[in-house]
Formats: C-alpha cells, sequence, structure tokens
C-alpha cells in the first residue's frame, strides 16, 4: 500500500470523516466503473458501490495494510456485483465437485465450500504465492525495462489468457517457435526459483518440465 | 475483443473472479446457457484451487503483476507515452481485457466529460450513506 493509502487508512481508523470523504472522492468513480460496465445501469451500479464502502468500513478492523487498497476495494466490489448478479440469475452457481449434477441450474450460489481444505493449506499457499508473484514481478520489471514488450505480451497471452502456444505467434506476428522459446525460458526462471525456495514444484502444474517445440 | 477459440481454464479462472472485460464475462455467462459442461469445467477449477493448486495466471492477476499505473494510464489518455508504452497499456487493454484497468481507464476519461455537480451529489450520497459506519477502530 502507498504511504498516502496508509495514511488515509490511518486516518479513517481515527474516525476522521474528512479522511473518509477522500477515500470515496479517490476511489468511487473507478469502482462505478468496473460495476457499470457489467450491469449497464447506473443507479443499481452506484448501489453496488455504496455496498462495498460500507463493507469496506465494517472490514477494516480486519484490513492487512500491506494490501494494496484499490485492490481490496475492488475485490470488495467484485464481491458484491457477484452476489448481485447471482440474485438476477444472470450468474449461474457453480456446482462444488466435478462429481455433482451440473445441469446448468442457475440459482443463488451457497457458500459450502470445504472450508477445511482453505484453512488447511492457506498459510502455506499464502507464501507460495507471495513468492512466485514476487519472481513474477520482478521479471516483468525486467522486460519493462529493456523495452522487451513483446516478451512480457506473449507471457501475459500464454498464462493470464491461456492462450495457445500457435495463437500467441499469430497474434504478436511471431514463429511458434519463439513463443515456444520464450515459455520455455520463462518456465525455467520459475522452477529454479521454486527450487532455490524449497518450494513444492507439485502445487504449480504449469511448471512442470516442458521442453522447446 | 475478439475471443478466438475454445475458453481456456485461464479464461473461466478470470471469470471467477470476475476480472475479465465486461462483455466477456457477458458472452461466458451466454455460453454457459447453451453448453451447462462449462459449468463441469467451472467447477474443476475451484476444485483444483481449494486442493492448494496455484496457477501462475491466477496469481499475476491476482497481484495485477503487469497493471500499469494511475499515472501511466492518464498519460496514455494524454497519448504522452511512447509508442512502444502506449501499444503495451492498449494491449492490456483490449487484448488482455483487464477489468480493473479498463475501469481505471473509464474512469480518467469520464472525468473529463462529467460535470462536478453531478461527481459532487454522487460522492455526498456515498458519505451520507456509510459515514454512520465510521468509527475508531483499533
Amino acid at each position: 500500500m502507498s504511504d498516502a493509502d496508509t495514511l488515509l487508512i490511518d486516518r479513517i481508523r481515527d474516525g476522521e470523516a474528512d479522511a473518509w470523504t477522500d477515500l470515496i472522492a479517490r476511489y468511487e468513480g473507478r469502482l462505478l466503473a468496473f460495476v457499470e460496465s457489467r450491469l449497464g445501469r447506473r443507479a443499481p451500479s452506484e448501489d453496488i458501490v455504496q455496498e462495498a464502502f460500507l463493507g469496506f468500513l465494517n472490514s477494516l478492523p480486519n484490513f492487512d495494510g500491506k494490501r494494496p487498497l484499490e485492490g481490496y476495494l475492488f475485490s470488495i466490489c467484485a464481491y458484491k456485483l457477484t452476489d448481485h448478479l447471482r440474485r438476477e440469475g444472470r450468474r449461474p452457481a457453480v456446482p462444488l465437485s466435478s462429481s455433482n449434477d451440473s445441469s446448468g441450474e442457475w440459482h443463488i450460489a451457497g457458500s459450502e465450500r470445504p472450508a477445511s481444505s482453505i484453512a488447511r493449506s492457506g498459510e502455506r499457499k499464502d507464501m507460495e504465492e507471495r513468492a512466485v508473484a514476487a519472481a513474477l514481478r520482478d521479471q516483468i520489471e525486467r522486460w519493462a525495462e529493456k523495452g522487451e514488450w513483446q516478451k512480457l505480451m506473449c507471457a501475459e497471452l500464454l498464462f493470464v489468457r491461456g492462450w495457445a502456444n500457435k495463437e500467441v505467434a499469430e497474434e504478436l506476428k511471431l514463429s511458434e517457435q519463439q513463443v515456444a522459446n520464450y515459455k520455455f525460458d520463462f518456465i525455467a526462471r520459475l522452477r529454479t526459483m521454486v527450487k532455490k525456495q524449497e518450494l513444492s514444484a507439485e502445487v504449480f502444474p504449469e511448471l512442470a518440465d516442458e521442453e522447446p517445440a | 475483443m475478439t475471443t478466438p477459440r475454445r475458453l481456456t481454464d485461464a479464461e473461466l479462472e478470470a471469470y471467477l473472479e470476475e476480472t475479465l472485460a465486461a462483455e466477456e464475462m457477458a458472452a461466458i455467462e451466454a455460453e454457459i446457457r447453451q453448453r451447462p459442461e462449462l459449468l463441469r469445467r467451472l467447477s474443476m477449477i475451484l476444485g483444483r484451487r481449494d486442493a492448494g493448486l496455484h496457477s501462475v495466471g491466477e496469481i499475476w492477476r491476482r497481484h495485477r503483476l503487469s497493471c500499469p499505473d494511475r499515472q501511466q494510464l492518464g498519460s496514455y489518455l494524454l497519448g504522452v507515452l511512447d509508442n512502444d508504452q502506449a501499444n503495451y497499456i492498449r494491449f492490456h487493454l483490449d487484448k488482455i481485457g483487464c477489468r480493473y484497468c479498463q475501469a481505471n481507464f473509464a474512469d480518467l476519461r469520464l472525468q473529463q466529460e462529467e460535470t462536478q455537480e453531478l461527481i459532487i451529489t454522487r460522492r455526498t450520497k456515498y458519505f451520507q450513506s456509510t459515514a454512520g459506519h465510521l468509527r475508531q477502530t483499533p
């Protein structure tokens, strides 16, 4: 979280109304744009942003100051929006396991996912995630500093969108061999980091051994 | 943006996170209505998460590792970035369809168009409806 946001949160925690006004002014526009792009209607979008601000104040005692404020507000907003879309019947409830019936029934989703499995691995999972995020951030910064935007785009299409090498090659006007080589180098670096930090490679299925095409 | 083929698991993960561009979110919901078996794939993704498995895309999106900051988006809007950086931001907004960055960009653009009166009315409404919950927290 930036120093400005940390200060703002401290003032809000002290109950300062001016600080709360500042936070609303700083973030409401982007939150409203986020919701309205999906709902297409201003009034219910404003209601959801309002609920998100309320949710933020209620969750403030538990807010982890290390987390970026904007991301936290977006995640509350996404949660409120998702709930709204489910109630409207626009967003499907996802069955809890692949063996469940998935007949396409659209109803309000429950929150009965197995909490025990999440809680059991939560702390370790967070640590693994932070380590990989740090390695990815370093790599992305290096690409940006060197102006290697094509490598960044290639990795983003491969991993954030999950596109196949061939599609990425077509999109970026590269050869499939170039894409395969970029991918191989990228995965090799991540795999090295995972080993160096003594993390379990098993929990990163994409980092399984792969040879360039 | 055009989604050229079968939905990938990474795209379905982003759907579950509500982070895909709004039109893609709607398209996926329409596709689920046509092909309920997509629910099974979504369910498997949730199962993998619950089992503690990571995906690179999920970590990348959650930490917003390649998102331009608000200042960079503002410079992009003003057209003052160099070509390479501007091309990348366009790619991130349009091809990756990062919804958070799209929201920031739309907000910056709207700030140039909306009247101050409208903005102040909205902010006052948010404040008045929530300030009662403002209290000192430890």
